[in-house]
């Protein structure tokens, strides 16, 4: 019996900040002191706080430290392991707690997260099935080996599963139609090609819960009538696929993969394919493509994989979470109490990564129905730096931009399509009131433009077409008939791209121009970027009455564009300035002000 | 016994070739075709070795 158990995150967000050689400074220390033994440390699963890696959590005192560096672990020894005491500097901190929190239930990211997916994250290590199967693993897949397969796929259609990877298609109906389809050969294929930026869901959980996964994709393939699976992971995720390696080798030596599974007549084969990273391969046409060894490209639907899939052959796609989903409904009672969590039409929890200018960035897992407001200002902690909330870009460069003044609008897939959203995988990157949002735009349609794969000519020209507009419009060479030819365009290529990629690339710049038209025809007609995002658009000007020569702006400068006595107010050479927004930074006084090119004292503008 | 695929005693007959039906439910509460301390005592200790707290082990 151990005294304590030492969780420490073993995600690949806390492995680049440090977490290994916080595992290793620990290991040393408790070694010299020889007691080593009486502690059980794990590289567990993602907790979701990245914002306040390397993580530590301590059981049974539940207790959670975080920033930690590599010389805190003596104290952590002393203090805590042998003495008995807390140390409350290595506790969490920050605005929104008044004194440092100990735990989930004291820190305010957590109050409103619902843990379905991420229930095992953290709690276990991933490496070991023993401790799957002692938080109810695999009992799902006992469960559904004793049923019938269309009543498998009625459970989890009456549970209102919807896939988690972006559409939210009903899953339990999707299995029905590989049901149905005739042959004797037939797939389940993982679709963990996450590619989104900012994006790092599946990621986590297939870190933290391999299990989970194999375990849906087992249940899928009885409710299915298949005997083998694929997981495409892309090769970008080492530690992930080490991991689910271990599990797969793990659950062949236990009897859950293979033949004759726990005695039943269902055999089921594993098998993983690395991706090479192509953002297409997220497609589920293209990532079948890519299994079968062919060039990564999607095809048109009909046919749809449940008739003709990998190989030719009936296959069900789902993503990560959906699977990870499958065995909390499917075993005893499950389905009723996922019902309960969620809205009339979106049901249970989902996973988001929360990035951008929030203050609590990290993996949340909440319940549907949560507004955006409580997840950026409950859980995500608000904008860094106390700035203004401008808006959320969801699901990613296929998704949309959401205002602040939707700020009250319930996460479901219904709400956010009728937003002009999708939920997508669960990516939010949050934007403050220094995000241009012509210039985000053309990042997002930059990035699904480079990943085009070429085959059709909607997404291939037109997505290059309208990123050359929103490039001249960033660069002062916007023209007034260039919102008419971008939304006339977007809905071209909305329209009659190939695949679902290239019919949702467009969203971010639709959206943009819905909700923020008004920045979009500041640039063009009034050749002025408000957010001091886009160069040639705006320049800086030192409040005079306000600067109080402290020569913080004058340090920070890189090309020595800004002169002025101590003490005395500053002022800007604007013909040496880059825009470089140095100086903005650093100034205490919030007096470098963004104001239109030539303009020379004119502060409000 | 030091993992749940070890057999407690020779009544355990589970392996990946010889499949048990009950393994599943057994490796938590088991031993389920025989009655035994002993054996119950060795999953028991499986699970005392690594559970965090009593809240841990789902059933």
């Amino acid at each position: 019996m151990y005294e304590k158990h030492i969780m420490i995150c073993g995600a690949t967000g806390c492995l680049s900040s440090g977490s290994n050689q916080i595992a290793e400074a620990l290991t040393e220390e408790l070694e010299s002191r020889g007691i080593r033994d009486k502690y059980r440390l794990v590289m567990g699963g993602c907790p979701g706080f990245c914002e306040v890696g390397p993580i530590i959590v301590i059981f049974p005192d539940e207790v959670f430290y975080c920033r930690l560096k590599t010389k805190d672990m003596a104290e952590l020894v002393e203090q805590h392991l042998i003495g008995g005491e807390i140390v409350e500097r290595l506790l969490y901190k920050g605005p929104d707690v008044d004194a440092p929190a100990r735990f989930y239930d004291s820190i305010p990211f957590y109050s409103k997260q619902r843990f379905n997916v991420l229930r095992n994250s953290g709690v276990i290590d991933p490496e070991s099935i023993d401790e799957y199967i002692m938080r109810g693993g695999y009992r799902a897949l006992k469960r559904a080996l004793e049923m019938d397969s269309q009543a498998i796929c009625d459970e989890v259609k009456d549970a209102g599963l919807r896939g988690r990877g972006g559409a939210g298609f009903p899953t339990g109906m999707k299995w029905g139609f590989t049901n149905k389809a005739p042959g004797p050969k037939k797939y389940i294929v993982c679709n963990a090609d996450e590619g989104d930026p900012g994006a790092f869901m599946d990621r986590s959980i297939l870190e933290g819960d391999p299990h989970a996964i194999l375990e849906g994709m087992l249940i899928a393939g009885k409710a299915c009538g298949a005997d083998e699976g694929y997981i495409y992971c892309r090769a970008e995720y080492p530690l992930a696929i080490k991991r689910l390696r271990t599990a797969i080798e793990q659950a062949k030596e236990y009897g859950f993969l293979g033949n004759n599974i726990l005695g039943y007549d269902f055999n089921f084969k594993m098998n993983i394919k690395e991706g090479a990273g192509a953002f297409v391969c997220g497609e589920e046409t293209a990532l079948l493509a890519s299994i079968e060894g062919k060039r990564g490209m999607p095809r048109p639907r009909p046919p749809f994989p449940a008739q003709v899939g990998v190989f030719g052959k009936p296959t069900t796609i789902n993503n990560v979470e959906t699977f990870a989903n499958v065995p909390l409904i499917v075993r005893e009672g499950g389905a009723e109490e996922f019902k309960k969590v969620g809205t009339e039409g979106s049901k249970g929890t989902k996973v988001f990564a929360l990035a951008g200018k929030v203050r609590n960035t990290g993996l949340v897992e909440v319940p549907m129905g949560i507004t955006i407001e409580e997840i950026i200002f409950d859980v995500g902690g608000g904008i860094q730096g106390g700035r203004e909330f401008k808006a959320v870009q969801a699901g990613g460069p296929s998704g949309g931009c959401i205002p602040q003044d939707l700020i009250n609008l319930p996460i479901d897939y219904d709400s956010l399509t009728q937003a002009g959203a999708i939920m997508g995988s669960g990516g939010l990157v949050v934007m403050d009131d220094r995000t241009c949002m012509v210039d985000l735009a053309k990042y997002f349609l930059s990035f699904t433009q480079k990943e085009s794969c070429g085959k059709c000519t909607p997404c291939r020209e037109g997505t290059k077409r309208m990123l050359e507009i929103l490039e001249r419009i960033t660069e002062g060479e916007g023209k007034p008939e260039d919102l008419d030819t971008l939304d006339s365009l977007a809905h071209s290529i909305k329209d009659s791209a190939l695949c679902g990629l290239g019919q949702t690339c467009p969203n971010p710049v639709l959206t943009t121009i819905r909700y923020f038209r008004n920045e979009y025809e500041e640039h063009i007609n009034e050749d002025y970027c408000q957010s001091g995002i886009c160069k040639p658009l705006f320049q800086y000007l030192i409040d005079q009455d306000n600067c109080t020569g402290c020569r913080a702006c004058v340090r920070a400068c890189p090309v020595e564009a800004i002169e002025g006595e101590k003490k005395e107010p500053h002022e800007i050479i604007q013909d040496l300035c880059t825009r470089c927004g140095s100086c903005i930074e650093k100034c205490r006084q919030d007096c470098i002000l963004i104001t239109r090119v030539g303009s020379e004292a004119d502060v409000g503008n | 016994m030091e993992k749940f695929i070890d057999p407690c005693c020779e009544k355990c007959t589970h392996t990946k070739d010889t499949p048990c039906k009950d393994f599943v439910e057994c490796c938590v509460e088991g031993p389920i075709c025989h009655e035994n301390q002993e054996c119950a005592d060795k999953r028991k200790a499986i699970i005392e070795k690594v559970a965090l707290d009593e809240k841990f082990v789902i059933s």
